[in-house]
């Protein structure tokens, strides 16, 4: 698990982000335990004061939650884990939108590009495997 | 906490540090940034008494330093301190004689962890490992704070991502740490607080992720700000 | 306390190396020197016999007989003699500079330890005085060995007696070997001082750089001064004072002189010193 962080984003809001990644894409199933701070902290090559600062996060945000002293897990609340699929998704809309609108394509040619790429690159990604 | 006050010091005529103050707390990395020769390495000297100072006060904990504190807060040159015809384990033999807060299980650990032979003279080893056994002398001490000179210069990639990942590990948490860097941008997520010193007098003093959080800014960027006026 | 001995062990254990060597040399100078040299006087008396028909009473009545103090003045006996006392000399600087330079920095190890500074002060004294006393203890083992060496090849009736104490002996035998417990204490006491004050001196040097040459010196000459006023006094007003009235002041004087070196090395170890 390494991760590239950018310098100009608070870290534990790139760490959070990336957990909502890892949700969206299955990789974290709900209810599965999370790294301890400290494994967290040294997988990604963060200070482990940071880690905190995201588990703490995450927990007030219900992406996470900790029954007493076992270790921390991931939701199973389906809303959350929902809402964070979502959250992604329209991010990812909203910058695609962002630059298309820029150079001002229409929607159709647009979306006719996409899904061609799409095919294609599904395509690929099936040989592959 | 350490407490840096007001620290005036000069070599012959020349003014090296002008009334340079900051603090460390437990808990958090503390990195000094500057350029070679703003007096990083001064104020830590200056800290362990190991350089006079000409006025100003350092606290640790409140403090003045005396003979109990050197189990309290420890140093790590940026040259190794112990003679180069011990062997690693003559070494540690040396720490565990003077230090009783010496580990001997994180001492292990950390052989282990560098990869390190214990029946190798300090004089046959490579750079990279003479600063891994430097530190590990530093870090297998239960100090509270520890301070380290320039860890990451002169040394190969390997060595640095070993090196890092110490910074990210238990042995350094809940500990204090100061480090001195001129190389900031490797580092920049692995440090709590920057201290940005030009010419004997600290510019700022500040939280990275605060700093990112409320500003957007990198410690990098802060630097062309503040270097460039 | 504790400290101070582990101190004081790694201090010889780091010169001992050097230290066997200097042991190895004179052993090995003298024992050969003091066969080589009886040998070459048994063979040139039996020579000088043979060819003048002389009894050996005759010979001795001509030549004289031979003295342990012949052995005593050659270079197999001097020489490294002269060697360690040189090289301890020399350990007295070496001592504290070798922590200071190359490329590994031991003194700052030293000045981070959990105890007092002054301790490594103490222990590097105690070294140092240590090593003496071991080379001194070692050449009354080595003329004792000689001796017998001397007697196996030399028959005794060749020989005239001798003594360690011997008025004839050498001047700075009576320095190296006081003849009386008190002797010995004053000349090592003197010794120590000595060292002491030389230790101050280096260390100002270490605090204070190219200016601390200068203040060494001074240093040195003010611990000098006081170290010689009750014998200046003696000399100048003689008879004014009695005998045991000078010791009392050179007593006095020499705890004040080595009383100030350790005040004065504490404080610079303290506060001044750097590395």
């Amino acid at each position: 698990m390494t991760v590239k962080f950018n310098n100009r984003d608070p870290v534990y809001v790139q760490v959070i982000r990336h957990f909502k990644e890892q949700i969206a894409k299955g990789y974290f199933e709900p209810g599965q335990e999370t790294p301890s701070r400290r494994e967290l902290a040294n997988q990604l090559k963060i200070n482990p004061n940071t880690a905190q600062r995201a588990y703490k996060e995450m927990e007030e945000q219900g992406l996470i939650f900790t029954e007493g002293n076992m270790p921390s897990c991931i939701t199973k609340d389906e809303a959350v884990l929902k809402s964070v699929r979502e959250e992604l998704i329209m991010e990812a809309v909203d910058l695609f939108l962002g630059s298309i609108q820029s150079i001002n394509v229409p929607l159709e040619e647009v979306l006719e590009l996409v899904k061609k790429k799409h095919e294609v690159k599904s395509g690929e990604a099936e040989d592959s495997k | 906490m350490i407490e840096v006050k007001n620290v005036k010091k000069n070599y012959g005529r020349k003014q090296v540090l002008k009334g340079l103050s900051f603090t460390a707390e437990k808990g958090e990395i503390t990195c000094l940034i500057g350029v070679n020769g703003v007096g990083k390495t001064t104020i830590m000297k200056a800290i362990m008494a190991l350089t006079p100072i000409n006025s100003g006060e350092i606290l640790i904990d409140g403090e003045k330093i005396r003979k109990e504190s050197f189990e309290k807060i420890t140093f790590i040159p940026d040259t190794i301190t112990m003679l180069p015809q011990m062997k690693i384990c003559e070494a540690f033999a040396f720490m565990a004689d003077f230090y009783k807060n010496w580990n001997f299980q994180r001492a292990e650990e950390l052989l282990q962890f560098f990869k390190l032979d214990p029946t190798e003279r300090i004089a046959n080893l490579s750079k990279g490992n003479t600063a891994k056994v430097n530190m590990l002398l530093g870090l297998a001490l239960d100090a509270d704070y520890l301070l380290m000179d320039e860890p990451f210069s002169g040394i190969d990639i390997f060595s640095r991502e070993q090196i890092t990942e110490v910074f990210t590990s238990h042995l350094i948490e809940e500990r204090g740490v100061i480090i001195t860097t001129h190389e900031i941008s490797d580092i920049e997520h692995l440090i709590d607080k920057a201290v940005l010193i030009d010419n004997g007098e600290v510019i700022k003093e500040f939280s990275v992720e605060e700093m990112r959080e409320n500003e957007g800014k990198s410690v990098v960027d802060i630097m062309w700000e503040v270097y460039q006026r | 306390m504790k400290n101070y001995l582990k101190l004081v062990n790694f201090e010889v254990s780091r010169f001992f190396k050097f230290y066997l060597i200097l042991i190895g040399l004179t052993t090995f100078s003298q024992l050969i020197g003091s066969i080589i040299i009886s040998q070459v006087y048994m063979k040139n008396a039996k020579q000088v016999m043979a060819e003048q028909q002389f009894s050996m009473k005759q010979y001795i009545e001509k030549y004289g007989t031979f003295s342990f103090y012949q052995f005593q003045q050659s270079e197999w006996f001097l020489l490294p003699i002269f060697l360690c006392i040189a090289m301890l000399m020399i350990y007295v600087f070496f001592i504290w500079y070798r922590d200071w330079f190359g490329k590994n920095t031991f003194i700052y190890r030293l000045l981070m330890l959990p105890t007092e500074r002054i301790t490594i002060y103490f222990a590097k004294l105690t070294a140092i005085m240590l090593l003496v006393l071991g080379l001194i203890a070692l050449q009354i083992v080595l003329i004792l060995i000689e001796k017998q060496i001397v007697n196996s090849i030399i028959p005794i009736d060749f020989q005239s007696s001798f003594s360690i104490y011997d008025k004839n002996s050498l001047e700075m035998w009576g320095w190296l070997y006081p003849n009386t417990f008190s002797d010995f204490i004053l000349i090592y006491g003197v010794g120590l001082l000595l060292v002491a004050v030389l230790f101050t001196a280096i260390l100002i040097e270490r605090s204070y750089g190219l200016k601390g040459i200068f203040g060494a010196i001074l240093y040195g000459l003010l611990s000098l001064g006081v170290f010689f006023v009750p014998i200046f006094l003696a000399n100048f007003y003689t008879n004014y004072f009695y005998p045991l009235e000078i010791f009392l002041l050179e007593l006095v004087a020499c705890i004040t002189v080595l009383g100030s070196a350790i005040w004065y090395a504490n404080h610079l170890l303290k506060h001044k010193i750097r590395v």
